[in-house]
C-alpha cells in the first residue's frame, strides 16, 4: 500500500506540474501569443502598443483577481462588470458634482464595491441562493443603481493635470517625455500580496476548503458562513479597485455599460487555472490568463482580423482551458 | 403456492477485496411473497443488483420461466418482467403521475406526446390496484406513500411477473403500510412472484410466506414463515463465527466521571427522546440497523443538524450546541461515516487537513506558520503510523485507512475529549481495521470518551464497553458488554415500536 | 419556503431593473396617463397649451442626449405643453426602446417624438400609432420605411453633410502633405458600429468627401477595412496602387476601450496622417489611444491630424489644447426643441415639413462663439 501511494504521488508530479501546472502552460501561451503578434505585425512591436495592452488590462486583471475568490468557493460573481461602472459613476459623481476630494471619491467607490460584496455574500452564504442567481440580481441592481444615482449622465473623473487629477498618475507617470506604466508595478505587488493571502492566511485556506468540500469544512468547526461571505467581499473590493483603474485610463464612464466585463475577468481567471468547480486556483495564473485575453483583444486587430474574430477566438481558448480543468479533475479522481 | 418462476443458483460475485456473494441461492415462486432478510451488508442488495443486471455475476445461473437468462441492464430485466421498487423513490417531482409512470416510453400521436392516452392507461392501472390517485396530479404533491404506490403501478405497467420490494415500508406511515400490504396481497392473488426485503420482523410475519436469510454474502437457509419464530430468524441472521474475541467486560472504572450526558434529545423524525451518558475512558457502542437514527443522533449532538429539544451536559454543565463550531469549542470531535463527503477535503494536503480544526494554533500574526503546521502534521503521521510519502501529499492519494487516520489526527490536534466515530472502519481493509481499533483503545485508555457508531456486530462486540441500541429513531435498550450477545442486540434492534 | 423567498427577491431585482429602465420619471408618467384618459379627443384645436407629448430618446448614455432634453424642456416652457421623456439604458437596447415606445402609444398622448435606436424594429409600433391617429415626429435619426402617414416630419442632422464637413477641414490641413508625399499615405476612421443610420451616413459622408477631394487633386484613393463601409464606396481604388488609403475600423462592441484598440492600431502605422472618430465614443477612443502614442497634434508634418464628432468634456478639452484639429457638433438642443415645436404645430392643424439641422465645425478659435457654445454640452 505504501508502494501504491508513492506511485500515485509520482504520477501527479509531472514536469509541468513541478513548474506550476496550468499556470506554466498559460504563461507559455502568453509568451507564444506575444511572439506571434510581434512576428506578424511590425506595429505591434512598439513600446506604445505594449503600453496600451497594459492600460486596457488593469481593470480586467483587478476584477479577475477578485472574482477568483468566489470562483474558488465554487461560486461566481457576475455583478463585478456592471458593478465596476456603478462604483466608478458614484465616485466620479461625488467628486465632480458634490465637490468631494478625489481620495474620498476613490474610497467611496471601493466601499460601495465592498458593500455590494457583503450583499452578494449574504445572499449566497446566509440565504443559500445559488451564486449565479444572487449575483445576476446584483448585476441588474448595480446596472440600474449607477444610472439612477448620477442621473444617467456620463461621468468624467478629473482629467490629468487638472485639480484632483493626480489619481491618473497612479497607473501611468511621465518621465523625460516617456510614459511609464507604473500601474503594472502595483498589479505585481497586488498579485504577490493576494498570492500570499491565498496560500498563507486563513482566508485563503478556508476559501479553497469551502470550494473543495464545504460540508467537511463546516464539520471541522470552521465558521464557514463568514469566510464564504468574505470571498464575495474580496470580489467587491477588487471591483472597486478596478473601477478606479477604469476611471483613470478612460475618459468618460457611461451609465448602462459594463455588462460583459465580468465575462472577460471570469474567463481570464479560468484560463489561468481557477477551477469553476471550486477548490483550486492561483493568482499568478489568473494574471497570465487575463493577459491571454488582453493580448488577443489588442493583437488580433493588429494582424488585420475583423474585431469579432477576437470574441470567437477568446471563446475557443476558454473552451480549451475548461477542458484542461475537467481532464485534470478526471485524472485526479481516477 | 405455485410453481417456481425464478431460480438463482450458486451466484458468486467479488469486488476488489470483498467477496460480496458466496454461492448464493434464491428461489421465487408464483403467487408467494418471499422475504429476503439479513443484516446490513449481508448481500441482499448485491444479489438483487445481480438479478437485474446492474452487476455482472462472476458465476452461477439465473433461471427465469424455465430458461437461463442474463440481463445486461435493468431495462432488459424490466422488459422480461422483473422490476424493483426501490427504497429511494426515482420520481420526477415536476411531472404528473402519468408522465412518471410512462417516462421513456411515452405514447405518441404523430410527434406529439399523447397525454390523454397516458392518463387513461394510468387510470386503468390504478383501478387494477384499487388505488385512488389522479394520474394528472403533480408527483411532488403526493404523500410519500402515494408516490410509492405510483412506483408499484409503474412496475406493474411493465407487465411484471416478479416484483422486488426493497425496504418499501421505511418511509411509510402505519396506514400507508396497511394499504401497501393490501396491494401486495392483491398482486399475490394475481399469481406474481414477490420478493420483499425488510428489517421489520413484525412485517415479515404478517405479509410473507417464506423467509430466505443471508449472512456475510452467503445463503443461510429458507424457512416457512408461519412455522418459524422471530428467534429462529434472528439466530439465522447473526449465527456467524466471530473470529475476533469480543470484549467480555468493561474496561471503564466504576467511578469514572460522566463527561457527556444527553437528555431527551429530539431532532427531526430520526432522533426521538434519546438519552444516554458517556464516561471518561469509555467506548460507547451505538448499534442498530440501517436507518435506526444513530448517525442522526451524532450529527445533532455535534450541531451539524438542528436540535429540536433536549439537554446536553458536558462535564456536568449544560451547553448549547447550535453549530459544529459550538461542538468543537466544547471538545467534541466527529468522524463522519462518509469520509469523503464530510470528513476530509480530498484535494488538499495531509497537513492542511490535519490543521483544519485548529488553524488558529498555527498562526503567526495573520499568516499561517507553514513550518509549524508541517511539524504537527508530521508528528501525527508518525504517532498514528499514517502511510504517506510526506505531509504535502493530497489526501485523495491515500488509502481509506490512512485517510481515516488523517481525520483522527485532525481531532487529536484539537485535543477533543469526546470523539464520535461514525462507522470508523467502513471501506477500510482488514489490516488497517485492527490498527484503527488499537488506536481507539489507546485513546480510551488515555482518558478520551468515545462514541462508536457501527453496523458491524463484531465491531460493536469487540470494541464497546457499553452498548446503546437504537431502532427507528428511539433508544430501545442499553447493555453492558458483559451481558451483550448478538441475539439480544438484534432483538432490541428489531423491536417493534408500540 | 425557500422558493418563496427566492421569488420575492427575484421580483425585487426585476423591479429594480425596471426602475432603472424607466428612469426617475415614473410617477409623473402615470399621472399623465390618467389625464389623457379623460380627454380622449385630440383633434380639437382649441385645447391651447394642454398638449401631452411623449418623447422616446435613444438613451441617456452620452451627454448629447442631455442637451436634447434641455431643448425639449425649453420648448415645453415656451409653448406651455407637457412632455415626458423616456429612453433605454444603452443605444443598443433596441427591445427595451420598442417596449417604451409601445407604452408611450398606450398612454394616448397628443403626439410622440421618437429617436429610434433601430430603423426596422419600430415599424409595428408606428403602425399602431397610426391606427390610433397619434402623430409621430422623428428626430436625430429618421425611419425611412415608416408606414405611410405615421411619421409627420423628421428632424435630423444631415449626417452625410456633417461627416463631409470634417473631411473638408482635415483635407485642407493635410493637403500639402498629400501632394508632396512620395509614398502612399493613410487616413483612419473609427466608427462605433456599422448598423445605425447616423453613424454610417456620417462615416460615408467623410469617406466620400475625402475621396472626392483627393481625386480632384489627381490622387488615387482606396478604401479598406470594415466590409460594410468598403462595400458602400463607389469606384473604390486598388490598395496597392493607391496614393491615399482610407482605413475604416469598427470594433466588436461599442465600448471605448475597443474603439481605442482599433484607433491605436491605425495610429501606430507610420503612414497614417489623419484620423476621424465619427461619434463621441469613437472620438474618445482616438484620444485614449493617443494617451500612450502621443502622435496627435496640429502640425501636419510631425503629427497625425485628427477630428472628432459631438462634444463632451474630454473632446472639448482636446479641441481647446490642439490635440484635435476640431470636431463637428450637431445641434441636439435645437433638434429637441424643433421636434416639440413641430408636434405643437401638428396639433394646431398646421402642415409641417422635414427639417434638416446643420452640423457645425468647431475648433479652438470659435468654441466660445454664441451660435456654437450652447450645443457644446459637457
Amino acid at each position: 500500500m505504501a508502494n501504491n501511494t508513492t506511485k500515485t504521488a509520482g504520477r501527479n508530479r509531472s514536469v509541468i506540474d513541478r513548474l506550476g501546472g496550468q499556470k506554466f502552460i498559460v504563461l507559455l501561451v502568453v509568451i507564444a501569443l506575444f511572439i506571434f503578434f510581434c512576428a506578424l505585425s511590425p506595429n505591434f512591436r512598439k513600446y506604445t502598443t505594449f503600453l496600451s495592452i497594459l492600460d486596457y488590462s488593469y481593470y480586467i486583471t483587478l476584477m479577475a483577481i477578485g472574482v477568483a475568490f468566489p470562483l474558488m468557493t465554487a461560486g461566481v460573481d457576475l455583478s463585478i462588470g456592471t458593478g465596476l461602472i456603478c462604483y466608478s459613476l458614484v465616485g466620479g459623481y461625488l467628486i465632480t458634482f458634490q465637490g468631494w476630494p478625489t481620495w474620498a471619491g476613490i474610497l467611496a467607490s471601493i466601499v460601495f464595491g465592498m458593500a455590494i460584496g457583503v450583499l452578494n455574500g449574504c445572499l449566497v452564504a446566509l440565504m443559500d441562493l445559488p451564486p449565479f442567481l444572487a449575483t445576476l440580481c446584483t448585476c441588474m441592481i448595480t446596472r440600474g443603481l449607477g444610472s439612477i444615482i448620477v442621473g444617467r449622465v456620463g461621468i468624467s473623473w478629473p482629467a490629468a493635470g487638472t485639480e484632483g487629477g493626480w489619481f491618473r498618475s497612479i497607473f501611468k507617470i511621465q518621465m523625460n517625455g516617456m510614459n511609464i506604466p507604473i500601474g503594472f508595478l502595483w498589479i505585481i505587488i497586488i498579485v504577490i500580496i493576494m498570492t500570499f493571502v491565498l496560500n498563507h492566511t486563513k482566508i485563503g485556506r478556508y476559501t479553497l476548503a469551502i470550494g473543495s468540500n464545504k460540508e467537511a469544512t463546516r464539520l471541522s468547526g470552521v465558521n464557514v458562513k463568514f469566510y464564504h461571505i468574505f470571498a464575495y467581499v474580496i470580489s467587491g473590493f477588487f471591483a472597486g479597485l478596478a473601477a478606479i483603474s477604469y476611471s483613470a485610463i478612460f475618459a468618460t464612464v457611461q451609465p448602462g455599460s459594463g455588462a460583459g466585463f465580468e465575462l472577460e475577468a471570469i474567463g481570464g481567471a479560468i484560463i489561468g487555472g481557477v477551477s469553476m468547480s471550486g477548490g483550486a486556483g492561483s493568482i499568478t495564473g489568473t494574471l497570465a490568463g487575463v493577459f491571454v485575453i488582453c493580448l488577443l483583444k489588442t493583437g488580433l486587430p493588429f494582424i488585420g482580423l475583423a474585431a469579432n474574430w477576437q470574441q470567437i477566438i477568446t471563446g475557443l481558448v476558454l473552451i480549451a482551458a475548461v477542458l484542461v480543468d475537467i481532464l485534470k479533475r478526471k485524472k485526479d479522481q481516477a | 403456492m405455485g410453481e417456481v418462476i425464478l431460480t438463482m443458483k450458486d451466484i458468486d460475485k467479488s469486488f476488489p477485496g470483498v467477496h460480496a456473494l458466496d454461492h448464493v441461492d434464491l428461489e421465487v415462486r408464483k403467487g408467494e411473497v418471499l422475504a429476503l432478510m439479513g443484516e446490513n451488508g449481508a448481500g441482499k442488495s448485491t444479489l438483487m443488483k445481480v438479478l437485474t443486471g446492474i452487476y455482472k455475476k462472476d458465476s452461477g445461473t439465473i433461471t427465469y420461466e424455465g430458461k437461463e437468462v442474463e440481463f445486461a441492464n435493468t431495462k432488459e430485466a424490466q422488459d422480461a418482467g422483473i422490476v424493483i421498487v426501490h427504497q429511494e423513490l426515482n420520481m420526477l417531482g415536476h411531472l404528473t403521475v402519468a408522465q412518471n409512470i410512462f417516462i421513456g416510453r411515452e405514447f405518441k400521436k404523430g410527434i406529439r406526446i399523447d397525454d390523454k392516452k397516458m392518463n387513461d392507461e394510468a387510470r386503468k392501472l390504478f383501478q387494477r390496484l384499487n388505488i385512488d390517485i389522479d394520474p394528472r396530479e403533480t408527483m411532488s404533491r403526493l404523500t410519500v406513500g402515494k408516490q410509492q404506490m405510483c412506483e408499484i403501478a409503474k412496475a406493474i405497467s411493465h407487465d411484471a411477473k416478479v416484483i422486488v420490494f426493497d425496504e418499501p415500508s421505511a418511509a411509510l406511515t402505519e396506514t400507508e403500510i396497511q394499504e401497501l400490504f393490501k396491494i401486495i396481497r392483491d398482486l399475490r392473488e394475481k399469481n406474481m412472484g414477490i420478493v420483499y426485503i425488510s428489517h421489520r420482523m413484525d412485517e415479515i410475519k404478517v405479509i410473507t410466506d417464506r423467509v430466505t436469510v443471508m449472512r456475510d454474502g452467503t445463503y443461510v437457509g429458507t424457512l416457512i414463515t408461519k412455522d418459524s419464530t422471530k428467534d429462529d430468524i434472528i439466530n439465522m441472521m447473526v449465527g456467524r463465527v466471530i473470529y475476533e474475541d469480543p470484549k467480555t467486560q468493561s474496561m471503564v472504572p466504576k467511578d469514572a466521571p460522566v463527561v457527556l450526558k444527553v437528555e431527551n434529545l429530539n431532532a427531526g423524525k430520526m432522533v426521538q427522546d434519546v438519552s444516554f451518558e458517556l464516561h471518561k475512558g469509555e467506548i460507547l457502542g451505538f448499534s442498530g440497523l440501517m436507518g435506526a437514527g444513530r448517525t442522526e443522533t451524532a450529527r445533532a449532538l455535534f450541531g451539524a443538524d438542528p436540535i429540536d429539544s433536549g439537554n446536553i451536559y458536558i462535564n456536568g454543565s449544560k451547553v448549547t450546541i447550535n453549530n459544529p463550531q459550538d461542538a468543537v469549542k466544547n471538545g467534541i470531535g466527529y468522524l463522519s461515516e462518509d469520509r469523503k463527503r464530510y470528513g476530509i477535503v480530498v484535494q488538499k494536503t495531509v497537513a492542511e487537513n490535519t490543521t483544519m480544526a485548529t488553524l488558529e494554533n498555527y498562526m503567526s500574526g495573520i499568516f499561517i506558520d507553514k513550518k509549524k503546521e508541517k511539524e504537527v502534521a508530521e508528528k501525527y503521521v508518525e504517532s498514528l503510523a499514517t502511510k504517506t510519502p510526506d505531509v504535502d501529499q493530497l489526501v485523495v492519494n491515500l488509502s481509506g485507512g490512512n485517510q481515516q487516520k488523517v481525520v483522527i489526527a485532525k481531532w487529536l490536534t484539537r485535543d477533543c475529549d469526546i470523539l464520535i466515530f461514525d462507522e470508523p472502519t467502513r471501506g477500510i481493509d482488514v489490516g488497517a481495521k485492527s490498527e484503527i481499533y488499537k488506536l481507539m483503545n489507546k485513546l480510551a485508555a488515555d482518558g478520551k470518551a468515545i462514541i462508536m457508531i457501527s453496523s458491524e456486530m463484531t465491531e460493536i462486540l469487540r470494541m464497546s464497553d457499553r452498548i446503546v441500541v437504537m431502532c427507528e429513531g428511539r433508544k430501545t435498550g442499553e447493555l453492558d458488554i458483559s451481558e451483550a450477545t448478538q441475539e439480544n442486540i438484534m432483538n432490541l434492534a428489531t423491536r417493534e415500536i408500540e | 419556503m425557500k422558493k418563496k423567498v427566492l421569488a420575492v427577491l427575484l421580483s425585487g431585482c426585476m423591479a429594480a431593473g425596471l426602475l432603472a429602465g424607466c428612469g426617475g420619471k415614473k410617477e409623473e408618467a402615470s399621472d399623465k396617463s390618467a389625464d389623457t384618459k379623460t380627454e380622449d379627443t385630440k383633434e380639437g384645436s382649441d385645447k391651447g397649451g394642454d398638449y401631452n407629448f411623449e418623447v422616446v430618446v435613444k438613451s441617456f448614455q452620452s451627454s448629447y442626449w442631455q442637451a436634447a432634453v434641455q431643448g425639449i424642456k425649453q420648448a415645453e416652457e415656451e409653448l406651455g405643453v407637457k412632455t415626458n421623456t423616456t429612453g433605454p439604458n444603452a443605444e443598443s437596447d433596441i427591445a427595451d426602446q420598442v417596449n417604451m415606445l409601445n407604452n408611450a402609444i398606450n398612454k394616448n398622448p397628443d403626439g410622440i417624438a421618437l429617436s429610434a435606436c433601430d430603423q426596422n424594429s419600430v415599424l409595428d409600433s408606428l403602425q399602431s400609432a397610426l391606427d390610433k391617429k397619434i402623430p409621430v415626429v422623428c428626430f436625430d435619426s429618421g425611419v425611412p420605411d415608416a408606414p405611410e402617414g405615421s411619421v409627420y416630419a423628421t428632424v435630423v442632422t444631415n449626417n452625410g453633410a456633417a461627416g463631409a464637413i470634417a473631411a473638408d477641414h482635415i483635407y485642407e490641413t493635410v493637403k500639402d502633405k498629400i501632394a508632396n508625399a512620395k509614398k502612399p499615405v493613410r487616413v483612419g476612421e473609427v466608427n462605433q458600429d456599422a448598423t445605425s443610420a447616423n453613424i454610417t451616413e456620417r462615416g460615408l459622408g467623410f469617406i466620400n468627401r475625402f475621396k472626392e477631394l483627393a481625386e480632384k487633386d489627381g490622387k488615387k484613393v482606396a478604401v479598406i477595412g470594415n466590409d460594410y463601409f468598403v462595400g458602400k464606396v463607389e469606384n473604390n481604388g486598388d490598395e496597392k496602387s493607391a496614393d491615399v488609403i482610407i482605413e475604416v475600423a469598427v470594433p466588436a462592441q461599442t465600448t471605448v476601450e475597443l474603439c481605442a484598440t482599433e484607433a491605436s492600431n491605425i495610429m501606430n502605422k507610420d503612414d497614417t496622417i489623419a484620423m476621424f472618430g465619427s461619434n463621441q465614443v469613437s472620438a474618445e477612443g482616438v484620444l485614449t489611444a493617443n494617451q500612450n502614442l502621443s502622435v496627435l497634434g496640429s502640425d501636419p508634418e510631425k503629427n497625425i491630424i485628427a477630428a472628432g464628432f459631438d462634444a463632451g468634456k474630454t473632446i472639448k478639452a482636446a479641441v481647446k489644447d490642439g490635440t484635435l484639429l476640431g470636431a463637428v457638433t450637431q445641434s441636439p438642443l435645437m433638434q429637441g426643441k424643433l421636434s416639440i415645436e413641430t408636434l405643437y404645430k401638428i396639433c394646431q392643424g398646421e402642415t409641417v415639413e422635414d427639417i434638416e439641422t446643420d452640423g457645425y465645425w468647431y475648433d479652438s478659435t470659435n468654441m466660445e462663439e454664441a451660435d456654437i457654445s450652447p450645443n457644446l454640452y459637457d
